[in-house]
């Protein structure tokens, strides 16, 4: 019994002697870490499996809205060109300046930037949407503008159409045709002012 | 020798013995409760993430833009003098203000497809209450592992939360990321990371 009990102290003393020095800080090993058996896993973190699980469906389709609204983004900038000629050539198809050469290049330019803007505005619209996510920042603005500038673009042609045959017939400009150049003054200042908004940080 | 001979001596011989023998019981007792405790007491501990802060930067000669994201979630096992840190965040937490360019973002890092960035990392478990660690990162984002040597943090402590600051170099090219366009014009493809973190024992 007294051998038994002399063993038992002996292990006492070794297990305080051990106590101690894990207690005290000490140099780890810097070449030779631990194995990484204790690392901490995604589970850990309550991530699910299908939480860190991604989707290719999902990235295809954000793939293809990216592709589509980068070339909406080409186009608008493309359109921007035959817009700016066809409001530079308003002078030359007025009642006051304008002649049937003028009024010919004016709507020329006019029907090509209508016909632009129209496949921009579908590369938009197409685009797929990503459900749960709503609009914030510049480009709520941007979409606004297109409640502005899309209807201008169709009631723009339509109302230089009937300003041109009325300049054809050789009448002057009368009646609803008269709001054409408001109209596409209106609508450009809205196109310009939608393609600043998502440009250029306010 | 035990001079107490006789009917005293006798006594007093078998009672030593019975005191002896119940506190070498008391001891063996003792001993098999202490010295399992003893042994398993290897200074183990965990930390879990408070709170986090980690914000991207993306730079274009017309914007600037920053993404903040507070969802991490992360936790550190220490053991043996190292600590196993696991930081986990996913890909869409990040804000920049601007849903489409967040969409964008998400489209452009594969974030459909890779929805988490894994931070892996292992410190010194040093008790020092401010220092500099450096510190090889392994990140995985946008189905990319690299891995990044001996980023400068700092640490200090606010009683008994270890807060930890610094800056990930991470470029797009690292990660395979086409450099998204705005007007034609590519950002930069350094994408610093900051990073701010609050942990606490557990």
């Amino acid at each position: 019994m007294r051998s038994a009990l002399r063993w038992l102290l002996l292990i006492l003393y070794i297990s305080i002697f051990s106590l101690l020095q894990a207690q005290t800080p000490k140099t780890p090993d810097q070449t030779s870490p631990p194995s990484d058996a204790k690392a901490p896993s995604l589970a850990d973190l309550g991530i699910s499996p299908d939480q860190a699980q991604g989707s290719a469906k999902d990235q295809e389709k954000l793939d293809k809205r990216s592709r589509m609204l980068l070339v909406h983004q080409r186009l608008g900038l493309i359109t921007t060109a035959p817009l700016i000629a066809t409001l530079i050539t308003s002078g030359g198809a007025g009642d006051k300046n304008g002649d049937a050469s003028g009024r010919k290049l004016h709507a020329s330019l006019g029907g090509v930037t209508a016909g632009l803007y129209l496949t921009t505005a579908y590369f938009a619209i197409f685009a797929p949407k990503v459900a749960g996510t709503s609009a914030r920042g510049p480009i709520r603005l941007h979409r606004a503008l297109a409640w502005v500038h899309g209807p201008g673009m169709i009631i723009t042609p339509i109302l230089g159409a009937m300003a041109y045959r009325q300049r054809s017939d050789g009448e002057k400009v009368h009646g609803i045709a008269k709001a054409h150049g408001a109209a596409a003054w209106i609508t450009g200042v809205a196109y310009g002012a939608a393609i600043a908004s998502v440009s250029i940080r306010f | 020798m035990d001079h107490r001979r006789g009917v005293w001596g006798r006594h007093r011989v078998r009672l030593d013995s019975i005191l002896s023998r119940a506190m070498q019981i008391r001891l063996l007792l003792v001993a098999c409760l202490i010295v399992p405790g003893l042994l398993l007491a290897q200074g183990d501990h965990q930390w879990v993430l408070e709170q986090a802060t980690l914000t991207y930067q993306a730079f274009h000669p017309l914007h600037q833009s920053e993404g903040v994201s507070h969802t991490a979630k992360g936790k550190a096992v220490c053991h043996a003098g190292w600590c196993d840190l696991l930081i986990a965040v996913p890909v869409k937490s990040f804000d920049s203000g601007d849903s489409n360019r967040d969409l964008h973002m998400i489209q452009a890092a594969r974030g459909a497809q890779f929805p988490m960035v894994i931070v892996r990392t292992r410190l010194l478990d040093d008790a020092a209450p401010s220092t500099t660690l450096h510190a090889d990162l392994e990140i995985q984002f946008a189905g990319q592992t690299v891995w990044y040597k001996q980023v400068a943090f700092e640490r200090s402590a606010q009683g008994s939360v270890a807060r930890i600051s610094g800056t990930i170099p991470a470029t797009l090219s690292d990660f395979k990321i086409d450099p998204p366009r705005l007007l034609s014009i590519p950002v930069k493809n350094e994408i610093p990371i900051r990073v701010e973190m609050s942990w606490r024992p557990i």
